[in-house]
């Protein structure tokens, strides 16, 4: 909790003959973070792959084009483990088998559809000159004439007869345009394409080589054409069946092949001499134990040492969290993976950011549904990002709920009773909110505005002076006290003491009433501040000065804690009183209008209410807490294995 | 009279002041966020700085919004 997992610098030597076995078990272990190995020292090479590698590696990629062709992997309905042992003499066999039907197919359908292509073209040009009194075959083939054909609105007869007597005109017309073919002698060719050509509405087509009618034709195409689509549904259907049958054997074989290559590929990280080899990683200190013991009895002559006195230097990160706080070191890892000596502060967003995100929501009917939505994602999505973000989602839904009891509010209509410019506006309950220790339920978001945008820059103020103490920790262990003073501890003064001088002269400010400047609280808030200003100056130097509104902004920045809030409440009132006062109340049809507009409205305003309240919390972690202490920027742990999921030894 | 007048003019006050930082928080952000889908389609880890520096300009509307709440609520 707070800091990474603890590791230690791991040493293992071997002789060569132990190699294969000592790579077998540091797999089986998935513990040791291998630094791989740089040739920088004289008499150790770089070590060779296992003979087995290309051949892996091979079939690796067959495998993967094999995936690729037969669409996306699916991995429900898939359970029982297969036995690694069985699966190189099936992959042999299989997979090249696998490949050859599925390349067969993948042809079979790319020849079916450029042969349709070609059809639709043919089709194409062949249905306007169905409606003309001619045979395909009367289009060409001619020695002394021409044909011309063409989609034309004018009537050009008159000029062609102008030009000669010796012609054919046939029309015809096709979905309200005319189309027309003039046949005319060889001699007069040029002339007619002139006049042709120059009347701009002539489209010309060109027949194809064919003969016979051409509504045979286009009937004959037409079967063709159902024939082709059938054999591609058929082809389809295959590459499925195939996908169905080998589900299972590609995912198998998919994880087999990855370790093996893996297995077969660690030498390439390894220092290696004649006869002996050595690897340089890093293991969880408390599971050094373990690794010594495996390793060293597992094979021949390997021995395993820890560095004690190795610097502290990219270390790999291993964050070290409580179950329920772990999904929320996705949100830590987005930002950035801490450094070794950094605190890791997965514990903190998983108090502040539902904490956030509920203040924000705060509707029971809305966190209900949250919650429902977070479980069907937890129960549908059983690993990853997403089902992580789906935990997250459930501890938000938790806050959202309790802050909407805080609130009094169910989808926007009120709880409990509320009153209001002193008229009572009636609640779910029908009674007025209990009163519990300090605090009289419910409080209305509307009429106390003042007093929660107060509260919201109270959160704010603690949220930062806890990112700065956390600063001055990260600063101090890092680089040495004074630089805590001088980097963290004096933005600490200049918050403080400008807090306490803006409070004593608000009234001042705002009202216009006389500024007490001999207020003891006054004074020494201006003398924290100042002294905080010359050490920052001391550290940072003079261009720091810059930087002190952001502090003022970063605290105003909490405000939309509140903001967001009125927003999503005000959308959901609005739903609520176009149904309710101006829908329902003309009854009839109306009513159903009503309903529909009830669930369109709080759908959209349940959807903004995920997004906005999620992305504005974890702005304020990133932007305004996260800068004050974080940097980041570690590498993360990830140790030589493999979890198996498909296949067992 | 006088009081209804100088409600409206509160009201249209904080209206501005929402609206105006709205716009102005928007042009800001679009080039921002263009820069950093940019940087991120060249590296994914990019993401969590990307999304921190794209909502940076959205704080000038919260200001805005903080200034409406203070009119309304306060004078």
């Amino acid at each position: 909790m707070l800091k990474p997992e603890k590791m230690t610098r791991v040493v293992v030597v071997g002789t060569s003959d132990a190699l294969d076995q000592t790579i077998e078990n540091l797999h089986k272990l998935n513990l040791l973070h291998i630094i791989d190995y740089d040739e920088e020292e004289a008499g150790f090479k770089i070590g060779k792959p296992g003979s087995m590698a290309p051949k892996f590696s091979e079939h690796l990629v067959t495998l993967r084009s094999i995936e690729n062709q037969l669409g996306s992997r699916e991995e429900a309905g898939f359970d029982k483990k297969i036995s690694a042992k069985e699966l190189p003499s099936q992959i042999e066999s299989t997979l090249s088998e696998l490949e050859e039907e599925v390349l067969k197919q993948h042809n079979l359908m790319r020849s079916i559809e450029t042969e349709l292509k070609q059809n639709q073209d043919i089709e194409d040009t062949i249905k306007p000159l169905a409606s003309l009194p001619l045979s395909l075959e009367d289009y060409t083939g001619y020695q002394s004439i021409n044909v011309f054909v063409g989609f034309i609105d004018s009537n050009i007869e008159d000029e062609i007869k102008a030009e000669t007597s010796q012609y054919e005109l046939y029309t015809g017309e096709i979905e309200g345009k005319k189309i027309i073919a003039v046949a005319v002698a060889k001699e007069k060719e040029d002339e007619i394409n002139k006049i042709l050509q120059n009347d701009s509405t002539y489209v010309e087509i060109r027949p194809p080589e064919l003969t016979g009618n051409p509504q045979a034709v286009l009937e004959e195409m037409a079967a063709a054409k159902a024939e082709l689509t059938e054999k591609l549904a058929n082809a389809e259907s295959e590459l499925v069946r195939l996908k169905q049958e080998y589900a299972e054997f590609m995912l198998a074989s998919e994880e087999y092949l990855t370790i093996e290559t893996q297995k077969s590929e660690a030498p390439l990280r390894f220092a290696t001499s004649d006869h002996a080899f050595v690897v340089d990683g890093w293991v969880p200190l408390d599971k050094y134990d373990d690794f010594e013991k495996t390793i060293e009895g597992g094979a021949g002559n390997v021995y395993a040492s820890k560095l004690e006195d190795e610097e502290v230097k990219d270390v790999p990160i291993a964050l070290d969290n409580p179950k329920a706080v772990k999904p929320f070191e996705l949100l830590v890892d987005t930002f950035a993976t801490p450094k070794y000596k950094e605190i890791d502060p997965s514990l903190i967003l998983f108090i502040t950011f539902p904490l956030f995100y509920g203040i924000m929501l705060g509707d029971i009917g809305y966190g209900v549904l949250l919650g429902i939505l977070s479980w069907v994602i937890m129960s549908k999505v059983k690993s990853g990002g997403l089902h992580e973000l789906a935990i997250i989602l459930s501890y938000s839904a938790l806050s959202t709920i309790f802050f909407g009891i805080i609130f009094g509010e169910v989808f926007g209509f009120p709880l409990f009773n509320i009153t209001h410019h002193e008229i009572v506006e009636g609640g779910i309950l029908g009674i007025a909110g209990p009163n519990i220790w300090i605090l009289q339920l419910p409080i209305h978001r509307f009429a106390e505005v003042k007093p929660l945008l107060v509260m919201t820059f109270v959160i704010g103020i603690l949220h930062i002076t806890l990112g700065l103490i956390l600063g001055i920790r990260n600063v101090a262990v890092e680089r040495g006290f004074k630089h805590a003073v001088t980097e963290k501890m004096c933005w600490l003064m200049i918050l403080f003491g400008g807090i306490m001088a803006i409070v004593t002269a608000m009234p001042a400010i705002l009202w216009g009433s006389v500024l007490n400047t001999q207020d003891p609280i006054f004074v020494s808030g201006i003398v924290l501040g100042i002294i905080g200003i010359i050490l920052l100056v001391k550290g940072e130097g003079a261009i720091a000065i810059m930087e002190i509104p952001t502090l003022l902004s970063n605290i105003f920045s909490y405000a939309r804690i509140l903001a967001i809030g009125l927003s999503s409440a005000g959308i959901a009132l609005a739903v609520n009183t176009i149904c309710r006062d101006v829908l329902f109340s003309q009854g009839g049809v109306f009513i159903v209008v009503g309903i529909l507009v009830l669930i369109l409205g709080h759908t959209i305003n349940l959807l903004l209410g995920i997004i906005g309240p999620g992305l504005h919390s974890l702005r304020l972690q990133y932007v305004e807490f996260f800068t004050k202490f974080y940097e980041g920027g570690g590498t993360k742990y990830d140790p030589f294995g493999f979890i198996r999921k498909y296949t067992e030894e | 009279m006088v009081a209804a007048e100088a409600a409206g003019f509160i009201a249209l006050g904080a209206g501005i002041a929402v609206g105006l930082t709205g716009l102005g928080a928007g042009i800001g952000e679009q080039s921002i966020g263009a820069a950093a889908i940019g940087a991120m389609a060249e590296d994914p880890k990019f993401f969590g700085k990307g999304l921190l520096m794209t909502v940076i300009p959205e704080s000038i509307v919260i200001f805005g919004l903080v200034v409406a709440l203070i009119l309304l609520f306060v004078f």
